[in-house]
């Protein structure tokens, strides 16, 4: 029995052994995109999840502009474990939509194919997108991905807390961090069980790339070369940011009372007093005008110390995997979906949908410039006098001030280092600069290798 | 003096016994909240608005079947309702049906190589899935079964490292004079396994089903993986595409997690309720034994 | 399968054959499914994989790599120390739980559905609800300590406290341990007990001289199984510190291994490096269940061999 089986289990496994591969054959060069030709076929599209009315109506201009082709979509958000076990077979999906600061690994790595054929071909505009955006998809001198959708921070502030002692929303917008932290040391409020009134939330980790800017750092050279994790000035904004947390009783403290409060619900932190001011993602005046419209709130941008405008920029891109089989209209499709006419449609859906609900429409950042400014000029309304005016144009300013991270082969890695050293600051681990000084160390080293993989291939 | 302090000892056994399983009762009440309250909450979160998900009640404030109603809408959750069922029962039937066997060879026989072979069977855990991942995918892809429901259940033809090693386990435990009695009386090793182990190890047998049934209702990760087309969708992988599909950038509907949760969890529960009283029936003094 | 089956019957004359038609079905999908992926993983542990491109071969360069970086030393250390104190307690708990469910009279349908509540709960909500739980200012748990007056600690962010918080919560899912341990319970013949009862024998004596060793194969099987599982713990720690939630805080005392492997394997595409780490995981937990079944052979009783 021994004897029959194992002959045949190496058998088996000498087949299977055989079909392993990664994209081998990459013939990408003699793919000819032109926007007159009639595109049809399959196509296959992995990680686009918004089935909402602005997902569904660019999905319908989508189907309209090729008739022919058969889209399926492969539901739900992009899990790398998906994308990447579609991959290894040689058989990727035709189209994805994925994180935008994701493009930079799969670019380097030969995962999806640089578009600027596609954008030739089919005239695509690249200039029409925000300058960060398409940054943070430009990878060597090509383009990786089209962007679409942006989110920026913006102040947001409780008006009550802020009165009563004495206080203004430019005291904690950032342009002045003796006054944030004065502020600060006014507004929170700790009793005998604890801290109760959260007075500023630095929000560390995540946002770390925001104060380090605002201190007039990039923690990344514009190549995505060079870490510049130990600068001075991120080491200042850091020290700065966490002081903000030690003033209150320790980050451990601020987290307690922050993940009690109800983000999503009526007893989210604004309606409930316990919090005096935070930046943060613009989608949340969305919720907070849901859930909690009577809450004392106040907005405005963040801004640095020079007291402009900032904004970290992410959002979402098309990309086309290299060995996509219908690359042609791969293009077509992610051309259409970000066309101003489409998103301009898509606004006047949401638009209405909201003013069924007798809600008012906050805006849309598409990353689209143009689109931009013509669904702000139609459909948005920030004459009335109310806080969500005052939100809205806080939003629209910060669109047009943001930066990112460039794309780099290792920003996984990167993001790992820099978030890593946070943490353990916060954690009360390490302090600011030896902590930054360590990450710069294996931020740098893991750039390097990446780079000269990708400089192998 | 002594002899009825003794005697008075002895009296009071019955009504110690009862008092003793009043205080069984008792602790396992306590303990049992700890354990029902995640689901308690899961289902009192399904039934109230977004804004009060979290407010942490047991009766949601604002009563609504709203969540229900969306999530019934929004997804064809019979289709996916039944192609779960179809997975599962395959995938269930499967790994005890051939598990058993593989245990039962393991436990009863003595041969060369058994010992070397069960150490790679337990070997066969201790490598973390995420780097065999990729390599059971391609082989699958060269199958050409990609996309479609055979690799979420097929595997489970072949048996289940674990449940051999649980089942074995069993079967190593029961007493050997029992098969003796009947290898003298002249049964064959299928009839040693089908008469006296199978019935003897019924506990241990629904034991595995309800794991592999629990374990397969639930799965996201092969799902998520092999399935392309929502036709072909399982529950948990068609409410996590559901889920995606509300916003972006963390904006999670917290009342549809729960709610989906919930439609999900439901069915297993009750089922398991069902099955479970079949773990009862074990070995009373002699029965079914000699 | 049907053909094995009556390949059993026809043979069942020539012993020796029946224990390998019994274990066929198991082998050919070892031989498909487990060791070729294994073996590719191990060769894939010699090269720069990165799943997009062909693997390059660079001999024990991952390996090496390994011994030099601190997370791995740090992810071994955090894991192996949940390890000791988690697997311990996890099976005592079983184990009492168990021996309770066994003496319930009525409701122990119902006591048994519900220990296992937990497991069955959709891991993404169990995650959140981990979180409400062991919040530090207004979580149930420290709630729950103030009663005894005791000032609760902040579980998910002080790096000391983490690594209990996560212990506790484990313990949620005792529930399968629990049903394996009980369907043990019920094969113990009660003619022993019996026997006990009539020389007089205390309840303790009965569980330690009894119970226990003749429910060993299963109480064997839920420490070596646990064993293993508490090496790979992944899902909890990484939805409560590491996956994409609101935050990305995140802590360092909460970094096991497998988390660093996945981080390696599917976030950095060091697919190479991640297999080595695998096969470095696999020597610790193979040697350690290798003490295991050692030590069992003098614990462990099995009726089976008298």
């Amino acid at each position: 029995m021994t004897r029959t089986l194992l002959p045949s289990a190496v058998l088996a496994v000498s087949l299977a052994a055989g079909c392993a591969q990664g994209i081998a054959d990459r013939d990408g060069a003699d793919v000819h995109f032109d926007a007159d030709s009639p595109v049809a076929g399959a196509l296959n599209v992995m990680g686009f999840a918004a089935q909402d009315e602005i997902g569904q109506t660019r999905l319908d201009a989508a189907g309209e502009a090729m008739p022919d082709v058969d889209v399926s979509l492969v539901e739900g958000e992009l899990d790398v474990q998906q994308f990447m076990s579609a991959v290894s077979t040689g058989e990727p999906p035709d189209l994805i939509y994925a994180n935008r600061d994701q493009i930079g690994t799969f670019a380097s790595r030969g995962a999806i194919m640089p578009l600027d054929d596609c954008l030739d071909g089919e005239g695509i505009d690249i200039g029409l997108f925000r300058e960060p955006a398409v940054a943070q998809v430009s990878f060597g001198d090509s383009v990786y991905g089209v962007p679409e959708f942006n989110q920026v921070q913006i102040t947001m502030a409780n008006a009550d807390l802020l009165a009563e002692a004495g206080l203004d929303v430019a005291d904690v917008n950032g342009s002045d961090w003796e006054a944030v932290t004065a502020a600060n040391r006014e507004l929170h409020h700790t009793e005998d069980d604890g801290l109760s009134v959260i007075g500023f939330d630095s929000k560390l980790p995540e946002f770390l790339p925001l104060w380090a800017k605002a201190n007039g750092a990039d923690l990344l050279s514009a190549d995505g070369r060079t870490a510049h994790l130990d600068d001075p000035a991120v080491i200042e904004a850091l020290e700065f940011a966490v002081a903000i947390y030690e003033e209150q009783g320790g980050f451990g403290a601020v987290k307690a009372l922050r993940d009690s409060a109800d983000f999503f619900g009526s007893g989210n932190q604004f309606a409930s007093g316990s919090l005096g001011a935070m930046p943060f993602e613009q989608w949340y005046v969305n919720i907070l005008n849901d859930v909690s419209p009577d809450a004392p709130l106040a907005f405005d941008t963040f801004r640095d110390r020079r007291g402009e405008p900032l904004a970290f920029a992410s959002g979402s891109a098309w990309a086309i995997p290299e060995g996509s089989a219908n690359p042609q209209a791969a293009c077509r499709f992610l051309k259409t979906m970000t066309a101003t006419d489409t998103w301009l449609a898509a606004a006047q859906a949401r638009a209405d949908a909201r003013a069924e609900e007798g809600k008012p429409f906050t805006g849309l950042l598409t990353c689209n410039v143009e689109a931009d400014a013509q669904i702000r000029d139609r459909f948005v309304d920030e004459t009335t006098d109310s806080v969500w005016a005052e939100a809205v144009t806080a939003t629209y300013t910060a669109n047009a001030h943001t930066f990112s991270l460039p794309a780099n082969p290792a920003d996984a890695e990167f993001e790992a280092a820099w978030q890593d050293a946070v943490n353990r600051v916060l954690n009360g681990e390490a302090a600011p600069a030896e902590a930054l000084r360590e990450a710069q160390t294996v931020a740098q080293e893991a750039l390097d290798t990446a780079w000269a993989q990708w400089a192998q291939r | 003096m002594t002899a009825s302090a003794s005697a008075g000892e002895r009296r009071p056994a019955r009504p110690r016994r009862r008092v003793a399983r009043w205080l069984v009762g008792i602790a396992l009440t306590a303990i049992s909240l700890a354990f029902v309250y995640p689901f308690v909450w899961l289902i009192s979160a399904s039934f109230k608005p977004r804004g009060e998900v979290f407010d942490n009640r047991i009766l949601p404030e604002t009563f609504t079947f709203d969540n229900y109603l969306s999530v019934w809408q929004e997804a064809p959750l019979a289709l996916w309702l039944a192609n779960t069922a179809f997975v599962t029962v395959l995938a269930t039937v499967c790994v005890t049906l051939t598990s058993t066997l593989v245990a039962w060879g393991f436990a009863y026989y003595e041969f060369p190589g058994r010992d070397l072979l069960f150490w790679l069977l337990l070997g066969s855990m201790m490598l973390p899935g995420a780097v065999t991942m990729i390599p059971v995918f391609l082989i699958w892809n060269q199958l050409d079964q990609v996309g479609t429901l055979t690799p979420l259940w097929a595997q489970n033809l072949f048996g289940s490292a674990f449940y051999v090693f649980l089942l074995r386990q069993f079967f190593r435990g029961l007493p050997r004079s029992v098969f003796e009695a009947a290898t003298v009386d002249g049964a064959s090793a299928w009839t040693l396994f089908r008469r006296i182990a199978l019935p003897l190890s019924k506990p241990a047998l629904v034991v595995t089903a309800v794991f592999e049934f629990q374990a397969v209702w639930t799965d996201l990760m092969r799902p998520l993986i092999y399935l392309r087309d929502s036709d072909t969708f399982t529950v948990p992988r068609g409410l996590k595409a559901m889920l995606d599909q509300f916003g972006f950038g963390g904006q999670w509907h917290w009342e549809l997690v729960v709610t989906a949760g919930v439609v999900t969890t439901v069915p297993v529960v009750v089922l398991f309720f069902i099955a479970q009283r079949h773990i009862v029936r074990g070995i009373t003094a002699g029965g079914g034994v000699r | 399968m049907g053909a094995a089956v009556r390949a059993a019957r026809r043979r069942s004359v020539r012993p020796r054959l029946a224990p390998w038609l019994f274990i066929a079905p198991w082998l050919l999908g070892f031989a498909v499914f487990t060791a070729w992926p294994v073996l590719y993983s191990g060769y894939l542990s010699l090269t720069d994989y990165d799943v997009v491109n062909d693997p390059n071969f660079v001999g024990f360069d991952n390996y090496v790599r390994m011994f030099e970086d601190p997370k791995v030393g740090l992810a071994l250390w955090n894991t192996f120390v949940y390890t000791v104190v988690q697997v311990p307690l996890y099976v005592l708990v079983s184990l009492a739980l168990a021996l309770l469910l066994n003496r319930a009279g009525r409701g122990a349908g119902w006591f048994r559905t519900a220990f296992l509540l937990p497991k069955m709960t959709p891991p993404v909500a169990v995650g959140v609800l981990v979180l409400l739980l062991l919040n530090g200012q207004q979580g149930a748990l420290n709630e729950f300590l103030g009663w005894f007056g005791i000032d609760g600690p902040n579980w998910t962010t002080d790096s000391a406290w983490v690594k209990p918080g996560l212990i506790l919560m484990s313990l949620w899912t005792v529930g399968s341990s629990v049903l394996i341990l009980l369907a043990a319970l019920r094969a113990v013949p009660e003619e022993l007990y019996d026997a006990a009862v009539i020389d007089g024998a205390s309840g303790w004596y009965r569980t330690t001289r009894i119970t226990v060793p003749m429910i060993s194969p299963a109480l064997f099987f839920v420490v070596v199984v646990n064993t293993i599982g508490a090496f790979q713990t992944f899902t909890e720690a990484y939805t409560a510190y590491f996956g994409a939630g609101n935050s990305t805080y995140g802590n360092d005392a909460a970094l096991f291994y497998v988390i660093y492997l996945f981080q390696q394997g599917f976030e950095f595409f060091h697919m190479g490096y991640a297999s080595a780490m695998a096969w470095l995981l696999f020597l610790v937990v193979a040697v350690i269940t290798a003490v295991q079944l050692v030590v069992s052979r003098r614990l462990v009783h099995y009726e089976g061999d008298r």
